[in-house]
């Protein structure tokens, strides 16, 4: 098996303490940094799949999420120092007046594991503040919206007509996912994708970008 | 143990969906059924914005068709709890407060001196504290407020808040510690919980969430709001209270196995 495998392996097993090291080995060997990427994004894709279908769980994903963040955080330097460009950028946030954060971070992560620069807005995010991170960073073009309760799904309606009233409508995508959300009331507040789960929104993010 | 039944929230699918169709049939049914298995309480969640005072006073009419059982009245507005509170036809419960913002001030008042019950969580400006200790802080200052404005210890319940496992190994000790401070600062308070949150994201949720019942109610949680038409469930709440020497000669074990609230289905 060659390195990159290993890496691949290492990450889907979620064994965060080796994955850096082996970046780091794979480095020193004179690989290319794009296709070390390229191997943790490949382990994050089958996490992802196996996700949806049932057959790893939220804890799992959490430490493969993070054995991937061991391996770029020593890509990082290599990569920027190349001038690579990330492969796209994005916001996240849980919307204003809900304050469930697993399901946004879970989707960040996976997000992250497509090799996109995420931005973390956190949780109660006003729509105004989704607003203000677009036009201070023209750059993000896709807008994650979670919400986890029926009394703050309005919140995302709320978040789409602000950005069609700034004028920055047509600029970004705007997803949205969360336990209430479906088709039809992503279709009904205007926005661009509903998503069942972090695997998918994945997915769905790199179309977009 | 003081069971508050979950069923009549509109976030459980089934409800929703009886709310939506206005199916008042369905609401009076499973108001009826979770009495019997030994509700204490019954949650009533409009769980909408719009229209909720309106769903609120449906809902209640109908379940004080179908039952005696005290209702615990459920939204995330203190207008809307200090609203629903003339609905009722005998003191219930509000569900739910916490220190942070103005509900305190708006509830408060209105309960001291009174049956009625309130469910306070340990949130506070900033969230969900992480650690126990920033629990206990929030658990502190409520006390403070129910000084304050009179209310007893026994009309409170606490919720110490549930993070998942799934994301936080520690958040079961968390919570169980939380329960072990609150109840030696303050024996004579209630502790309530949601539960379910435990579990998000494992299979086999009901085996995590048994787990986490008998744990909790070891560390002198007495109270949880669960589906009470849940066999299994309660056949463990019964048997935790036995085994932490809360049940005299087993007779509530026994008495709740004989009226078929778990074990065996008995015709």
């Amino acid at each position: 098996m060659s390195l990159f495998d290993d890496i691949r392996d290492a990450v889907i097993a979620g064994k965060r303490k080796e994955v850096g090291p082996m970046v780091q080995q794979g480095l020193d060997a004179g690989e290319d940094p794009q296709a070390l990427l390229d191997a943790l994004i490949s382990a994050m894709d089958i996490i992802g799949e196996r996700f949806s279908r049932g057959e790893c769980f939220v804890p799992e994903m959490l430490i493969s999420a993070r054995s991937m963040v061991a391996g770029t955080e020593v890509l990082k330097p290599v990569l920027a120092a190349e001038g690579a460009e990330p492969a796209g950028f994005a916001c996240i946030g849980t919307v204003k007046g809900d304050m469930h954060d697993i399901g946004k971070n879970l989707v960040r992560m996976m997000i992250e594991g497509k090799g996109v620069e995420v931005t973390d807005l956190g949780v109660d995010v006003a729509p105004e503040a989704f607003v203000k991170h677009v036009e201070e960073h023209p750059e993000c073009k896709v807008v994650c919206l979670s919400a986890l309760l029926t009394t703050t799904m309005v919140s995302m309606s709320d978040t789409v007509k602000a950005f069609e009233e700034a004028g920055l409508r047509d600029q970004v995508k705007i997803m949205v996912g969360g336990a209430p959300i479906n088709q039809a009331f992503c279709d009904e507040i205007g926005a661009d994708a509903y998503t069942e789960d972090a695997g998918a929104a994945a997915e769905k993010i790199v179309e977009f970008l | 143990m003081i069971i508050i039944g979950e069923k009549i929230n509109g976030f459980v699918p089934r409800t929703g969906q009886a709310i939506e169709e206005r199916d008042g049939e369905y609401i009076k049914e499973i108001a009826k059924a979770q009495a019997e298995a030994g509700a204490a309480y019954l949650d009533c969640c409009p769980a909408t914005n719009e229209g909720a005072l309106d769903i609120m006073e449906w809902m209640v009419g109908l379940i004080q068709e179908a039952t005696d059982t005290p209702i615990a009245l459920d939204s995330p507005s203190a207008d809307i709890l200090v609203e629903s509170m003339k609905f009722v036809d005998r003191p219930g419960m509000i569900n739910s407060i916490s220190i942070a913002g103005d509900k305190v001030e708006k509830i408060f008042p209105l309960i001291a001196g009174t049956e009625w019950k309130v469910v306070a969580m340990l949130d506070d400006e900033d969230g969900i504290p992480s650690t126990a200790e920033g629990r206990i802080n929030a658990f502190k200052r409520l006390l403070e407020k129910m000084d304050e404005y009179g209310v007893k210890p026994d009309q409170v319940f606490v919720d110490p808040l549930v993070e998942t496992l799934g994301t936080n190994e520690e958040s079961c000790t968390v919570f169980t510690q939380v329960c072990r401070e609150v109840r030696e600062l303050c024996p004579d308070i209630h502790i309530t919980s949601g539960l379910s949150n435990i579990s998000f994201g494992l299979p086999v949720r009901k085996a995590i969430n048994m787990g986490f019942m008998v744990l909790a109610m070891n560390a002198g949680m007495d109270s949880a709001i669960i589906d009470p038409l849940n066999r299994d469930m309660m056949g463990i709440v019964y048997a935790t209270d036995a085994l932490v020497g809360n049940d005299e000669y087993c007779m509530e074990y026994l008495t709740a196995y004989r009226e078929g609230i778990f074990g065996p289905k008995q015709d």
